[in-house]
């Protein structure tokens, strides 16, 4: 069984900054691989054990953070590494990563089933995973709790808004994971140093035959909402009783109690 | 001529707020709902309703139905509700036609023959204005445009039922009590909370202002208190009040609770990020301010 996991460096947005201008502080921003990204990769090495499969895992960019990124899928037991050498990867479009992932599937696969995450850490659009399905025509899971790949079939549990879903499916298939599936490993200092002195392999995109229009205008700003910030304090039993009490008169002049 | 947009629905609320999205740039508007009984509830929202009589949610089988309608209108447009499913639809639909989508969309004009649409990304800490070339498709956020107003005489369309692509077993979510995604006031319990048992108090506060009860993710996912959260990886709600209740405030939650009209905030950490987007706020423990306040809610009901 082959399999491929696309995986995506992401910023910590907990802990993004904005200078005065409402730009986005983006350089000190850390940034790691998504929770759910991880958690997808898990699943395959999962497979990989059981059932011996052989896991590709594959970033869209080429920073440093990328580089680092499929280095820790390595580490992690990746059998091997590929960065999709796209510039600015931080700012094309959604098509195009999708486009890029299921163009480097067609190139070195067939690959039964492919993993992303089921949303990314940083933009959360969970739309490439779908757009892989579309472009490849794989059969798609969405949003999986709980994965269960057999030699010709997946079972798998996905919560949505609504309840909860039991997916029976053949492959080839598409699986976005979410962050609650697993507990992602954490690797051994020997896999780690094995890990450096695995290649990562690079692809020139001009191999993958893409065409797509991006997005224009990409000027990320601050996002401020109008709220009132009216803050009281409630240190003790009486400064509680009297903050209590503005704040359902307050409440009540809104006209939402 | 004016832009034809075809909108997915599974419920009225979403279609009567793409129903708006679609007056505000003068589109002419269709739409397509999976089931003959949520489409009778859109009637007289949109003059051309599609339908078909899909089972539970199998992504493939949904986006096919909804392909037979777009073949007929090919519309310029395309808009999907930004909720788990909103989000898997639009990317099938946008990646056949090798067009890009605009996720978490709160905002779109037109401009000559394009669209804007406003985007929030990193958790809805930033925006972005995406220019937006038709064929276009957009997912927007709950609470994004006022519900329009039935007003139009509406035509049913039947869509042949595709294939499934997989074998689906659906088990709906047990609600205690209102669904947030449906209720006016939303009550939600965050880590400082600290026992199962002291979630009553949230539920109890939740029912004496007619309201729904919630949760952060971490109450939900590491124990297990509730079966659905709040945020980008949860529900997506727009309550006339959002009350936050030992809940510190980080961008994915917030993202789920951006467009409540008033935004209270309970939490003993002055510094906890959601006082700077609350309108009101209590600097406190909530082991002392949520008791206070259901006993004071009671005492006014009893007058
Ligand atoms: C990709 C991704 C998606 C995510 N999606 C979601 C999502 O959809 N929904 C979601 O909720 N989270 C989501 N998260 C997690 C999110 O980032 C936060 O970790 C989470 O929202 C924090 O929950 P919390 O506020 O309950 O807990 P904490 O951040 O631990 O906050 C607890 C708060 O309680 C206060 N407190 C403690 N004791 C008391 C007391 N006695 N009285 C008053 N206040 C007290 C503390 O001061 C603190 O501010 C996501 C994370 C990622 C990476
Ligand atoms: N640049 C990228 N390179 C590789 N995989 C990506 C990239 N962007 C997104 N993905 C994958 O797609 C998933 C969903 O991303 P998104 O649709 O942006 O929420 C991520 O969790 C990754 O698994």
């Amino acid at each position: 069984m082959k399999i491929l996991v696309a995986l995506k460096p992401t910023y910590d947005i907990n802990q993004l900054k904005f200078d005065s201008e409402g730009v986005p502080l983006l350089e000190t921003c850390p940034i790691t691989l998504g929770e759910a990204d991880k958690c997808a990769l898990e699943e395959a090495l999962r497979i990989k054990e059981s059932n011996k499969a052989i896991v590709i895992a594959v970033t869209v960019g080429e920073s440093q953070s990328h580089i680092k990124g499929i280095r820790d899928a390595l580490a992690m037991g990746a059998d091997e590494g590929y960065l999709i050498k796209m510039k600015n990867a931080w700012n094309i479009s959604s098509i195009a990563v999708a486009k890029a992932i299921a163009s480097f599937a067609q190139l070195t696969g067939p690959y039964d089933v492919i993993f992303t995450g089921a949303g990314a850490g940083d933009t959360h659009s969970s739309i490439i995973g779908p757009m892989i399905s579309a472009l490849l025509d794989f059969r798609l899971i969405a949003g999986a709790d709980q994965v269960e790949v057999s030699e010709n079939m997946v079972k798998a549990t996905c919560k949505m808004e609504d309840g909860t879903y039991y997916y029976e499916s053949d492959l080839p298939v598409v699986i976005t994971v979410t962050s609650e599936a697993n507990e992602p490993r954490i690797p051994t200092l020997k896999a780690i140093i094995r890990s450096k002195s695995m290649p990562i392999k690079e692809v020139d995109p001009s191999v993958l035959s893409l065409s797509v229009e991006e997005f224009k205008d990409l000027k990320v700003l601050k996002h401020s909402i109008e709220r009132k910030r009216i803050i009281l304090e409630a240190s003790d039993q009486k400064s509680a009783e009297e903050s209590v009490e503005k704040i359902i008169t307050f409440l009540k002049s809104e006209g939402v109690i | 001529m004016r832009t034809k947009l075809l909108a997915y629905s599974e419920d009225r609320s979403w279609a009567a707020q793409i129903k708006s999205l679609s007056d505000s740039i003068k589109a002419e508007a269709s739409i397509f709902l999976p089931k003959k009984e949520i489409a009778e509830k859109v009637s007289g929202l949109y003059e051309e309703i599609y339908y078909s009589d899909l089972e539970n949610f199998d992504p493939l089988a949904y986006i096919s139905a909804f392909f037979e309608v777009a073949k007929l209108l090919s519309p310029e447009v395309a808009v999907f509700p930004c909720t788990g499913k909103g989000r898997i639809l639009a990317g099938l639909f946008s990646a056949k036609n090798s067009k890009s989508v605009a996720t978490d969309v709160y905002n779109v004009q037109s401009k000559e023959n394009n669209l804007i649409a406003k985007r929030l990304v990193y958790g809805g800490k930033a925006e972005v204005d995406l220019e937006l070339k038709i064929p276009a498709t957009i997912c927007l956020l709950h609470g994004s445009y006022v519900e329009a107003k039935a007003n139009v005489e509406s035509r049913f369309n039947k869509v042949i039922k595709p294939n499934a692509s997989c074998r689906v077993i659906f088990t709906p979510k047990k609600v205690e009590g209102m669904e947030p995604d449906k209720a006016e006031v939303v009550v939600v319990a965050g880590r400082g909370v600290k026992t199962k048992n002291d979630l009553r108090m949230i539920m109890e506060l939740a029912e004496l202002l007619k309201g729904a009860w919630s949760v952060t993710r971490p109450l939900a996912v590491d124990e297990g208190w509730a079966e659905s959260w709040i945020g980008i990886s949860g529900l997506m709600v727009s309550p006339k009040l959002y009350i936050g209740i030992g809940v510190s405030g980080q961008p994915h939650h917030m993202m789920g609770a951006r467009s409540s009209k008033i935004v209270v905030a309970i939490n003993k950490d002055r510094n906890a990020p959601i006082f700077d987007e609350c309108d009101y706020g209590i600097v406190g423990d909530l082991y002392v301010v949520l008791p206070e306040m259901i006993k004071k809610l009671k005492n006014m009901k009893q007058k």
